[in-house]
């Protein structure tokens, strides 16, 4: 009953409210945070709010900011603004959905090499390992490229090609905390190998797994602005890579339908990574101030 | 100059500010205006893409066609006014009855081996390509034989009149290639295709089919002096930034087909570089709209016009393509012979194209839209012809009610597979006429063309009996007038069916040094003879 007690006591999640706590007080996360929200607000009222349609030629093309649109129109007459508010839910929805698919199978991949060890770990590892050395970027194009370009290919591709560092790190919390004594009790105690991955060692693993599932997010949003600049995305669905990609050959003559999307872009990424950083700080108990 | 020549060149000018507008016209100056006293040595560097084959007589393209007209010579040679003149045939005379070509041969012409050219070697390339290039059936199909009344002497035997004949002998459409070397075994897989033997100005030196090919100078020649460079080097290269910026930094020397218009417009800037959209006449690139006229809506020639009506031509030309292409009205380009203006035109009218949709039966739905199309595009790199315009017809269809789907292909493959196999509804398409509406126009309009898994056959499905007949009738019409007349009236009659709503005559430029002169911009332009191009001024 001791060692059992003992358990309790170093189960996570009581470090949680801590974390959060510290999280709070780091201004840069609480940035970011805030700037994602506005981010994620835009892209689900905006629409509502400002109900331009994105493809329709509402305005003079390339009319500059203010000029019948409020950030200027692209080489057709399409508001840049309508754009970005459209582009922004599917920018959101793309980097959460890749991610997830991210987190699930580097989630997968990394608790089973590293519970179990041996054979499936240097199995799981050498697949990980192909995975590492082949050109993400080129590897998610030749994806989308086979399967033709839509939204669910995009998200597909992102999440089969960037799941590597999560499953590193999964496995390295794994085999980290299979050894912990909480672990050895419950085993003790004819836990089965499912209630330990899930119910015992995967909790503990939560806030790296968090860390990096959050910075994940940034990276697929930048692979799916990449796409869609090179064109392999779905065009009937504006996202700010594609407004980027069609606009470029007009650079010259209308820099506010290539600079817009561009600053969404860079204030997503950079909101997420503000607050994957503050969430590591928060979280890692290394980083914690002693 | 015609008209459209200087309204392109104006806008051209005002578009990239070109101060020196004597300048542009002086480099402008056609290969047959020579330069005097050229000067013999150098390289050109030339962009080009990668190559598979190198003979032009079983392999269409520009890849093979640019370096083929170096290495082939051929019967004749055409000046930037539609004009024959001798090259390896000295002269040539037609039958009055327009059943046979007699071809008078040099007798000074050696392929690069140094074996002679004579009749015989023009009467098997006849044959090799009829029966192995692409248009092949289309420009030699009314031959019956290739007699050879002496050594330097062909006589071409026609089942029926085949105008388009004498054209057809260009060096890019009937290189004459050595039987003797080709002759021999299946000729696909002649080796000689990838290490070819002519009897052009520049011989096969050397080629990576990663990289380059090099040609170098036949000094051997059969004209006299010729030709004054040195070395011809084709550098594959990939991208079109990569060639521009290749030719502002003075690593190449000659671009020809750029299509990029803001590419050329910034290199235009360059004081090095010359541009220039002349030598594009034999070739006649339409970029078009297709319509898969199988099955409603759009098997109803009011849905098609008004279409037709709901596309803003201007802005097209003047925004999308920055002022640069040339209003196509009709499936013959502008720049070509048989080109006839007065057919029905669509003028941007949103009210008479809500009114023919409301004529054929498409009434508006509750939510505004009346039906829903899918629209593809070719998505080869560097081809802004066709995706601008599928851009743009996306956001302006719905103003009449028309919902665009876009359906991306992920390459050219893909694209080409749909379109052959007919499954599309509109699809954006470029389509070149070649130099005679035998060869490149029929071919997208007439019935006995329609071919599934035939990509730029007639894959709209368009079928009318009197275009049939007017496009047999004018292919076998000897009298220019007549014939003429007869391409009026079928372009009269498909401006009016539109299998096809033609948008632009597709500006290709070329771009090249300012230090070179001679620059070839016959109708056939880069697929011309380089043999009088020189360095006038070393790079």
């Amino acid at each position: 009953m001791a060692e059992l007690a003992v358990g309790r006591e170093r189960k996570p999640g009581s470090g949680f409210s801590q974390g959060l706590r510290r999280f709070a007080e780091n201004r840069a996360a609480l940035a970011g945070l805030i700037v994602l929200l506005l981010i994620a607000l835009m892209g689900f009222i905006g629409p509502l709010v400002y109900p331009v349609n994105p493809f329709a030629i509402v305005a003079t093309p390339m009319a500059p900011p203010g000029d019948g649109a409020p950030l200027g129109a692209d080489y057709l007459g399409r508001d840049v603004l309508a754009g970005i508010l459209a582009g922004a839910r599917v920018s959101l929805f793309i980097g959460i959905s890749a991610t997830f698919c991210t987190a699930i199978i580097g989630t997968v991949t990394g608790s089973i090499a590293g519970y179990y060890g041996g054979k499936a770990d240097t199995i799981l590892m050498r697949i990980t390992e192909f995975f590492q050395v082949l050109p993400p970027l080129l590897l998610s194009m030749v994806l989308v490229t086979l399967f033709s370009p839509s939204v669910l290919t995009v998200i597909l591709s992102i999440g089969l090609v960037n799941w590597i560092g999560t499953a590193r790190i999964v496995r390295a919390e794994f085999l980290r905390i299979k050894g912990e004594g909480y672990v050895l009790a419950e085993r003790a105690m004819g836990a089965k190998n499912g209630r330990i991955i899930f119910r015992v060692i995967l909790p503990s693993a939560l806030p790296s797994l968090i860390v990096v599932t959050t910075l994940q997010i940034g990276i697929a949003i930048l692979f799916a602005a990449a796409l869609s600049f090179l064109g392999l995305t779905d065009p009937n669905v504006m996202t700010w890579g594609l407004m980027i990609g069609q606009s470029r050959p007009f650079i010259w003559q209308t820099w506010w339908a290539v600079t817009f999307p561009g600053i969404a872009i860079f204030m997503t990424v950079l909101s997420v990574s503000l607050i994957g950083d503050g969430l590591n700080e928060a979280l890692n108990p290394r980083l914690r101030p002693r | 100059m015609n008209r459209g020549d200087g309204t392109t060149r104006r806008t051209l000018l005002k578009q990239v500010g070109l101060a020196a507008g004597g300048a542009v016209l002086a480099g402008m100056a056609p290969a047959e205006f020579a330069f005097a006293a050229p000067k013999r040595g150098g390289t050109l560097k030339i962009i080009h893409s990668k190559i598979v084959n190198l003979n032009p007589a079983i392999q269409s393209g520009i890849a093979t066609m640019i370096p083929g007209a170096q290495i082939f010579a051929g019967l004749v040679e055409y000046d930037a006014h539609w004009k024959p003149h001798p090259y390896l045939a000295t002269a040539w005379e037609e039958a009055k009855d327009g059943l046979s070509y007699t071809f008078h041969l040099r007798k000074d012409a050696t392929f690069h081996d140094g074996k002679p050219v004579t009749a015989t070697d023009v009467g098997f390339s006849l044959e090799t390509v009829k029966h192995n290039h692409p248009f092949g059936i289309a420009m030699f199909g009314g031959v019956d034989r290739v007699e050879t009344a002496d050594a330097h002497t062909a006589v071409i035997r026609l089942k029926h009149p085949v105008p388009s004949l004498l054209i057809s002998t260009s060096s890019v459409l009937l290189p004459i290639i050595p039987k003797h070397i080709f002759g021999t075994g299946p000729i696909r897989t002649n080796p000689a295709n990838l290490k070819p033997v002519g009897s052009g100005p520049f011989k096969f030196k050397a080629y990576n089919a990663a990289e380059y090919l090099i040609l170098e100078r036949n000094p051997h020649f059969f004209r006299e002096g010729r030709p004054h460079l040195d070395e011809l080097l084709f550098k594959f290269v990939t991208g079109t930034t990569s060639a521009m910026i290749a030719m502002m930094r003075g690593d190449m020397h000659y671009y020809p087909y750029a299509a990029q218009l803001q590419d050329i417009a910034v290199m235009a800037k360059q004081k090095t570089l010359q541009v220039s959209q002349k030598g594009y006449e034999a070739i006649g690139p339409l970029n078009w709209l297709a319509f898969n006229v199988r099955h409603p809506p759009l098997s109803d020639v009011r849905v098609r016009q008004a279409i037709a009506y709901a596309i803003n031509k201007e802005f097209i030309l003047k925004k999308l393509f920055l002022g640069l292409a040339r209003d196509a009205t009709g499936p013959i380009a502008p720049s070509g012979p048989f080109y006839y203006k007065n057919v029905d035109r669509y003028p941007h009218d949103l009210a008479t194209a809500e009114k023919l949709l409301d004529a054929a039966g498409y009434k508006r739905k509750s939510g505004g839209a009346r039906f829903a199309l899918t629209l593809d595009w070719n998505p080869e790199a560097g081809n802004p012809q066709a995706f601008l315009p599928a851009q743009y017809l996306k956001a302006q269809l719905p103003k009449i009610g028309i919902d665009i789907m876009l359906r991306a292909s992920p390459d050219f493959p893909t694209w080409a597979r749909r379109i052959a196999n007919w499954d599309f509804e509109l699809t954006m398409d470029e389509v070149f006429n070649y130099p005679d509406p035998v060869i490149g126009v029929a071919r997208s309009y007439i019935s006995s063309n329609i071919k599934k898994g035939v990509i730029w056959s007639n894959t709209q499905g368009f079928s009318d009996p009197r275009v049939d007949k007017l496009f047999a009738e004018a292919g076998e019409e000897i009298n220019f007038k007549k014939r003429y007349a007869l391409y009026a009236k079928v372009q009269t009659l498909l401006a009016e069916e539109l299998p096809v709503y033609w948008l632009n005559e597709i500006p290709y430029s070329t771009v090249y040094h300012r230090g070179l002169a001679n620059v070839p911009l016959t109708i056939w332009g880069a697929m011309g003879p380089f043999d009088q191009v020189y360095w006038q001024k070393a790079a």
